[in-house]
């Protein structure tokens, strides 16, 4: 048996709110392995971000995470400053979703990678250099050599993407999160950077986190699939298993109100009434409850549901679900 | 056939280039017709020309050569262009800048009455109460500041702003893509309803294909300041004859074109 990368157990991220904690992000819990995918979806609010932002220590200063986050078996849930610098973008890395912010506009490319590889490893400046050439190579961006005198602002948004993918691989990290690191970009350029990230996990052995609010684009990514509403994961399973099979109301929602290259007027799409509820307003119970058609009464309310097993690897946190499985399903 | 509602010929539209740069052309000999009653799409990505084309179609923007034409006659004074103004409405993408931050909903809703002069000011509150309720949001919202309200919320408001003069054509600017899903749903099923109720002509100008698909009943697909590809929605999505429109629909992710090889 192999011993995860990352183990994630009931993890909260919480704010100090004017009647108590109040937790953006509430029970989340998977485990990656060495090379292993996972993509989190979600709306806006749902918490992908901010749990994102934890695995890493950069949640704003005024968060507290609880729960157990341990990385190969080292528990990062108080770790200090000093304790994160060798873990964080040497170990883990990640790319933004807006490169344009996440690049120094005053520094060239190669010094800005440069800087990050000695950040990390002592070494003389031609090899950093040359590790540098190697990353932009790996990341696809043509003509690496002379791209090194380049700005960000002389790059298309494309390639500062890459530029951006190829800082995170830059130190050599096991594990990447994509925070939403394709969701500004062109469709086309969209398509070549998944297919990118897809690549570089399998040549690189390294373990991907992909967050989106796109289910179709959470397909082409594949592996594990955590569906988030309100700060609390809600389905989780295989993409495409959850895909051909959703089991919770949220997930189903979702999919009806997302349109398809085949869908047209004539099959109108069913959006979920109402707005996502604001952070910490969820309080007990099934945080999806005030939209949900089919709540349970007198349940939904109260309790918050726990997991039920939909399929082998497919589990879902639903009380209408658990009390009457398929058959109860919006 | 008949007169479209709206026409732009030939457009051809050049930005000067900074500094003895090169200059840049948005648009090369562009013509787009909008006829009564349907929902024109275009597509394409960022840089091909679609907002640049439409906001001449307005007169935000002012065409380098070409024309547009307004029920078959072309549009040329200031008159003509206020005129056309009052029947064609325009949504912007950015419903958090689009709207004025220190003006209520309801004044924001009353202004177009009144800088067109539509009806006496006490008709005005009734009028903007109507509106509020045909897209869905309750009257307690004309008193209501634009940060008080939720991202649908605002593009709805935006919406109902375009609809106050009771407009025949409704230009869309990427109006769904900075909500979430299951927020553009509801956006995207009101404007079909708002479409069939009030006759309308659309415009829609989105670079998301399966939103297009969906609401569009013609689509016409831009590329670095061209038209590529126009026709029948079905057409040019199930049988594409253009290479860039092909690759366009590749680029789209589909739930349903799996599953992903793991050698990727």
């Amino acid at each position: 048996m192999t011993t995860p990368l990352l183990t994630v157990q009931d993890l909260a991220v919480s704010f100090p709110g004017q009647s108590g904690p109040v937790r953006a992000v509430d029970g989340a819990s998977f485990e990656l392995n060495p090379g292993g995918r996972l993509v989190i979806a979600g709306e806006s609010g749902s918490g992908k971000s901010l749990l994102c932002r934890s695995l890493l220590g950069i949640q704003p200063e005024t968060a507290t995470v609880s729960g157990k986050l341990e990385w190969k078996g080292q528990s990062l849930v108080s770790l200090s400053r000093d304790q994160w610098r060798p873990l964080r973008g040497a170990s883990i890395a990640m790319i933004f979703q807006d490169p344009t912010a996440a690049l120094n506009p005053l520094l060239s490319v190669g010094r800005q990678i440069i800087d990050a590889i000695r950040a990390h490893r002592r070494c003389p400046r031609d090899e950093a250099r040359a590790r540098a050439v190697e990353v932009l190579g790996m990341a696809g961006l043509p003509d690496p050599e002379h791209r090194l005198t380049n700005y960000p602002s002389e790059l298309s948004g494309g390639m500062r993407q890459r530029v951006a993918i190829a800082l995170a691989l830059s130190a050599g990290p096991e594990l990447i999160i994509a925070d939403e690191a394709t969701t500004n970009l062109d469709v086309s350029i969209q398509a070549q950077i998944v297919k990118l990230l897809r690549r570089l996990r399998l040549d690189l052995e390294v373990a991907l986190i992909f967050v989106t609010h796109d289910l179709d684009l959470a397909a082409e990514v594949g592996g594990d699939l955590m569906v988030m509403y309100a700060g609390q994961p809600v389905e989780m399973g295989d993409v495409q298993a959850v895909l051909a099979d959703p089991c919770h109301p949220y997930t189903r929602g979702l999919l009806r109100s997302a349109p398809t290259l085949r869908t047209t007027r004539e099959v109108p799409l069913q959006p979920i009434p109402g707005q996502a509820p604001k952070p910490g307003s969820v309080g007990a119970g099934a945080p999806f409850r005030d939209r949900c058609p089919v709540a349970v009464e007198g349940v939904c309310a109260l309790q918050r549901p726990g997991w039920s097993q939909a399929a082998p690897g497919h589990r879902v946190a639903c009380h209408r679900f658990e009390k009457d499985g398929r058959a109860g399903l919006p | 056939m008949s007169t479209p509602i709206i026409e732009a010929s030939a457009i051809t539209k050049t930005f000067p280039g900074r500094r003895g740069g090169q200059p840049f052309h948005a648009l090369r000999n562009v013509s787009s017709k909008l006829f009564e009653g349907e929902i024109l799409g275009l597509v394409g990505e960022s840089g091909s020309g679609k907002t640049t084309l439409s906001r001449i179609m307005i007169g935000i923007e002012t065409a380098t050569t070409g024309e547009v034409s307004f029920q078959g006659r072309p549009v040329q004074s200031r008159a003509d262009w206020k005129a056309l103004r009052r029947d064609v409405q325009y949504v912007f993408q950015d419903p958090f800048t689009a709207l004025c931050p220190t003006m209520r909903i309801g004044a924001a809703l009353a202004e177009p009455l009144a800088i067109h002069r539509l009806c006496p000011a006490s008709e005005r509150p009734e009028r903007v109460a109507r509106m509020l309720e045909m897209i869905g949001l309750g009257p307690e919202m004309a008193r209501r500041l634009p940060a008080q309200l939720s991202g649908g919320q605002r593009q709805r408001v935006s919406l109902a702003r375009a609809l106050m003069l009771e407009p025949r054509v409704l230009i869309c600017d990427e109006i769904v893509s900075g909500l979430d899903v299951s927020v553009q749903a509801q956006v995207l099923a009101l404007l079909v309803e708002l479409q069939r109720k009030l006759g309308l002509s659309l415009i829609f100008i989105s670079h998301d294909l399966r939103v297009i698909r969906y609401l569009c009943d013609r689509v016409q697909v831009m590329l670095l300041g061209q038209i590529v590809e126009e026709g029948p929605a079905a057409q040019v999505f199930d049988a594409p004859e253009n290479d860039y429109t092909r690759a366009l629909l590749a680029a789209i992710p589909d739930r349903d074109r799996l599953p992903v090889s793991e050698s990727a």
